[in-house]
């Protein structure tokens, strides 16, 4: 059986890689696809911690929950890029620089 | 009582943006659903406000739907606030989108529902809840910043905010996780409880403690982020901007008052126990920080604003670092009597900035018309003389901004303050009132445009607009500012008795 903390470590590994891509890209349909890895990997995390602590399901209700909310999520975040791809021609978070003082 | 009763401001709201989607697909002309909305908001406020009367929603009631959802005074209390900022933010957008060609009825039930989101955060007593409610309130609130479809600047503004907001809820979350991997419980008091007994954490298992110290971090960062203190504002303004202006409103006053709600019920019920909550070690100087720079750093931008909105955006982030004192006060070193005035002050403050500030995006949207929109301050320019009918409103919400008494925003700074000596923050006090100083700086210029200065020859002026809905909205609200800034002792006693709830 794999230990629990090896589920827990590549949760982290995968973490960090959405968190760094989020930051380091600037491409918004890429900046998208790291936040998806993120909650992906808080979904391993409680499904993991779930094991632990195992007299109760609530870490696998709230990944069930998680997928369901990132889901609308995600639509509601394509349907933003979308409509400023339509306006500005690209998907280039720095092509955003029209609100400044 | 029974549980319907208990729960009729969340159903009223849930059937009354369920019926406005239905409404309209067959209505001919929008407007009026600015009127169901509005409706919607009202009743939803009065059943909080008889749920309060009748003595709030008895123990054995309320038994049925916790942890979830706690039916607490404090939970009343805000659902009244967050229907009152929904309900002036839906007449303003019955003035506004028709008026700049924005009439799309799906406005109403985004906000409707976007409120929903609000109510379940701040009755939230789980993990869980918590980030359903987050997550609905916020999605909504995406749409509608960039519901301008054919205007960059909004689609940049809610590209802005969606990426931030889903980038700081994903990391609020994983914060959420570790924490329930520390504790074993996602219920905000059982992991108070579990926190402060020996048997999980800190006295058996060093390696445990870091991770919940991890996890309060990520929390507090997810919280920051929503609440916009610096140094995670970087969003508010540009969505502030971008945003159609009553949805600007709708953010800066039923957004923020249910973000701070939450972040009162889990730094001070999750978090409250002995040692998370110690100025040694725990979140209380974190907050103190967080209370500072917002203030420091908001203040200094905000001069430096000639966009109006840009500037009422730094303002409200501002004002959420007088709360942030507030917060600090409100844990007073775990004195009840201060901390229950610290928390009471938060409250009142929230009751009168929801009118205020809504008032104040209000009186901007009245300043403009169709392809006349006012946006900097030379567009204010000599409105006073030509216009005094919206220039005084304007006055009005400005003025209980900066704090300037007769009006409301002086009893909630003067609160916060008083509340932040008792609890032995004098040195936070001082800096919140210096701020306070240097931000009726920024508003008064507004009033000096308004009344003392002329359009250039030949800058385009902007033409007020009529609207009966935006005329009721400031009439109530300058009647509410008015109403708490004279008569502040019974919304305070009321706040105070909201305070003793929480825990």
């Amino acid at each position: 059986m794999i230990p629990i903390p090896a589920f827990l470590v590549v949760a982290g590994i995968l973490f960090g890689i959405g968190a760094i891509g989020f930051l380091v890209r600037r491409n918004v349909i890429v900046a998208l696809m790291s936040i998806e890895l993120m909650l992906n990997a808080v979904n391993l995390t409680f499904v993991a911690f779930n094991r632990v602590h195992a007299e109760a399901h609530t870490g696998q209700v709230f990944a069930f929950f998680n997928i369901a909310v990132a889901a609308a999520e995600a639509a509601v975040g394509l349907a933003i890029v979308l409509s400023f791809f339509r306006l500005r021609r690209t998907v280039r978070s720095d092509a955003g620089d029209l609100l400044k003082n | 009582m029974s549980l319907w009763f208990a729960l009729s401001p969340l159903l009223i709201l849930s059937a009354g943006g369920l019926l406005l989607m239905l409404a309209d697909a067959f209505s001919e002309k929008h407007t009026d659903l600015a009127l169901g909305a509005f409706m919607t908001f009202a009743s939803a406020g009065i059943f909080a406000v008889a749920l309060w009367i009748m003595g709030g929603v008895p123990a054995e009631v309320a038994k049925l739907v916790a942890p979830w959802i706690v039916l607490d005074k404090f939970t009343l209390f805000f659902m009244a606030t967050l229907c009152l900022g929904g309900a002036l933010s839906s007449l303003l957008a019955g003035g506004y989108l028709p008026e700049h060609g924005l009439d799309r009825g799906e406005f109403y039930a985004l906000m409707i529902l976007s409120a929903i989101g609000g109510v379940l955060l701040v009755a939230a007593g789980d993990f869980l809840a918590l980030f359903i409610g987050l997550e609905t309130m916020s999605i909504g609130v995406y749409a509608m910043t960039s519901f301008r479809r054919t205007n960059p600047r909004s689609a940049e503004g809610g590209m802005k905010y969606y990426l931030l907001g889903s980038f700081a809820a994903a990391i609020m979350l994983y914060g959420f996780a570790l924490m329930y991997g520390a504790t074993g419980t996602t219920a905000l008091a059982g992991i108070r409880d579990a926190l402060a007994s020996g048997s999980f954490g800190y006295a058996r298992d060093p390696s445990r403690l870091t991770t919940v110290i991890i996890a309060m971090a990520m929390i507090l960062v997810g919280l920051a982020f929503k609440i916009s203190a610096v140094p995670f504002h970087m969003w508010t303004p540009d969505a502030y901007q971008g945003a159609p202006t009553p949805a600007t409103a709708f953010m800066s006053v039923v957004v923020k008052a249910a973000a701070v709600a939450t972040a009162m019920r889990v730094l001070l019920v999750a978090f409250g126990d002995k040692f998370s909550s110690s100025w040694g070690a725990g979140w209380p100087p974190v907050v103190a920080g967080l209370a500072v720079a917002t203030m420091v750093v908001a203040n200094l931008i905000a001069i430096r604003q000639e966009n109006v909105k840009r500037m009422l955006a730094y303002s409200s982030i501002a004002h959420a670092g007088y709360l942030l004192i507030g917060l600090v006060a409100a844990w007073g070193h775990g004195d009840p009597s201060a901390s229950r005035n610290g928390k009471a002050a938060i409250l009142f403050y929230l009751l009168q900035y929801t009118v205020t500030q809504a008032g104040a995006f209000g009186a901007l949207i009245l300043c403009g018309s169709k392809g006349k929109e006012a946006v900097s301050y030379e567009d204010l320019a000599g409105l006073g003389r030509r216009n005094p009918a919206v220039a005084l409103p304007f006055t009005l919400f400005l003025l209980s901004l900066a704090g300037i008494p007769p009006m409301s925003g002086f009893f909630g700074k003067l609160f916060i303050f008083q509340s932040a000596i008792e609890g032995g923050f004098t040195w936070l006090a001082v800096i919140g009132l210096l701020n306070s100083v240097l931000a009726a700086f920024y508003y008064l210029r507004v009033l000096v445009f308004l009344y003392m200065k002329e359009p250039q020859p030949g800058a385009v002026e902007a033409v007020p607009m009529k609207s009966g809905y935006v005329t009721a909205a400031m009439v109530l609200a300058s009647a509410l500012v008015l109403y708490f800034g004279l008569m502040p002792g019974r919304s305070l006693d009321m706040a105070i008795s909201a305070a003793q709830s929480l825990m």
